[in-house]
């Protein structure tokens, strides 16, 4: 089995490497990048933590696709090399490994994190949202992002517009503008109706096919520009 | 300061190509039937009887119609997931559309 991995470096001019690699029964994409920075080059760098599909951390392009390296079996891809690539539209740090920055930095454009009602602020006060609540159930799959970047990766919107904050951030949007214990739904919901954001996605889909934890940030943001329709119209706040 | 070098999927490569979703596809033809269509009736208003001209603005009307409505019944809800089903549907949809108006004969 062949595999061609992207090398690129500070300085150094970027390439396809080529390795050969004893491809054994059940073996993964991770299993083959471990055996050659093992056995061949301990200078190839990428990231992985967990190797067994939880903490999304080896997210890669293998063979054009954004995949999990630690889920793809060898014998489950065409015939042939396996081409690796970094993730697209994250700075390279090396080889295969990005700067996951522009996923926290996006986030936070869009205040994609939990603002809590001011009752739910005192200590020892909570509100419970119970798991078979409607409320709940909306926002079921979309709950489970790991944060992986694989979305951004397969977005052309993100690789065309720096200023649209992607799938996983208007997908976490999603949640806390269905969340009824959060606080900054008016704030995020103008933000929402602006030039690069909502209205930048064209559903192309292209989040949803690679997502690894099946969410469907392409229904999140839909059901997102539905409720923004709703608001500009001033039938809902 | 450290390099910012960042990959982008780039068109030119077969590589990026290989692996282009159903929702993608849908999107892109959407949008090169409309050039099309750009191109189709600025011939068919130089000359109205051309029976090629007229098949071709009737395709492409179509394809860009059908396309069109796939992505309003997304917008209202349809799941994303059924992105290859819509795309295939649209596609026969058209088909059946424009062989039954280009066999009814109304001239």
């Amino acid at each position: 089995m062949v595999l061609k991995v992207f090398r690129w470096g500070p300085g150094t001019h970027e390439r396809l490497q080529k390795y050969w690699v004893r491809a054994r029964q059940g073996m993964t994409v991770l299993d083959a990048l471990v055996q050659v920075q093992r056995n061949s080059d301990p200078t190839l760098a990428f990231r992985y933590a967990c190797r067994v599909g939880m903490c999304g951390s080896c997210g890669m392009v293998i063979n054009g696709r954004e995949r999990w390296a630690c889920r793809t079996l060898l014998s489950e891809l065409p015939r042939g090399a396996v081409t690796l690539r970094p993730l697209y539209n994250f700075p390279l740090i090396r080889d295969l490994v990005v700067d996951m920055t522009p996923l926290r930095d996006k986030m936070l454009a869009v205040k994609a994190v939990f603002v809590p009602l001011r009752r739910y602020t005192d200590e020892g006060s909570f509100a419970q949202v119970g798991s078979g609540s409607r409320e709940r159930q909306t926002i079921d799959r979309a709950v489970e992002c790991i944060g992986c970047g694989m979305c951004m990766s397969a977005c052309t919107m993100v690789g065309h517009d720096a200023r649209f904050p992607g799938p996983a951030a208007l997908n976490r949007v999603f949640t806390l503008q269905r969340d009824s214990r959060d606080a900054a739904h008016t704030e995020r919901g103008g933000m929402l109706l602006g030039e690069d954001v909502l209205a930048r996605c064209h559903g192309q889909g292209n989040c949803t096919d690679v997502c690894p934890m099946e969410i469907s940030p392409t229904d999140s943001i839909l059901a997102l520009r539905r409720r923004a329709v709703l608001r500009l119209f001033g039938i809902t706040r | 300061m450290r390099d910012r070098k960042t990959l982008r999927r780039r068109g030119g490569s077969l590589e990026a190509w290989r692996d282009t979703k159903a929702g993608m596809w849908a999107w892109l033809l959407q949008r090169v039937a409309a050039l099309g269509l750009i191109a189709v009736i600025a011939l068919h208003l130089h000359n109205p009887f051309v029976r090629p001209v007229q098949a071709a603005l009737l395709g492409l009307v179509l394809f860009h119609g059908v396309l069109g409505l796939r992505s309003i019944v997304l917008d209202f809800g349809w799941p994303a997931r059924w992105h290859r089903l819509l795309l295939l549907l649209a596609v026969l949809a058209a088909a059946a559309a424009f062989v039954l108006v280009w066999k009814w004969r109304w001239y």
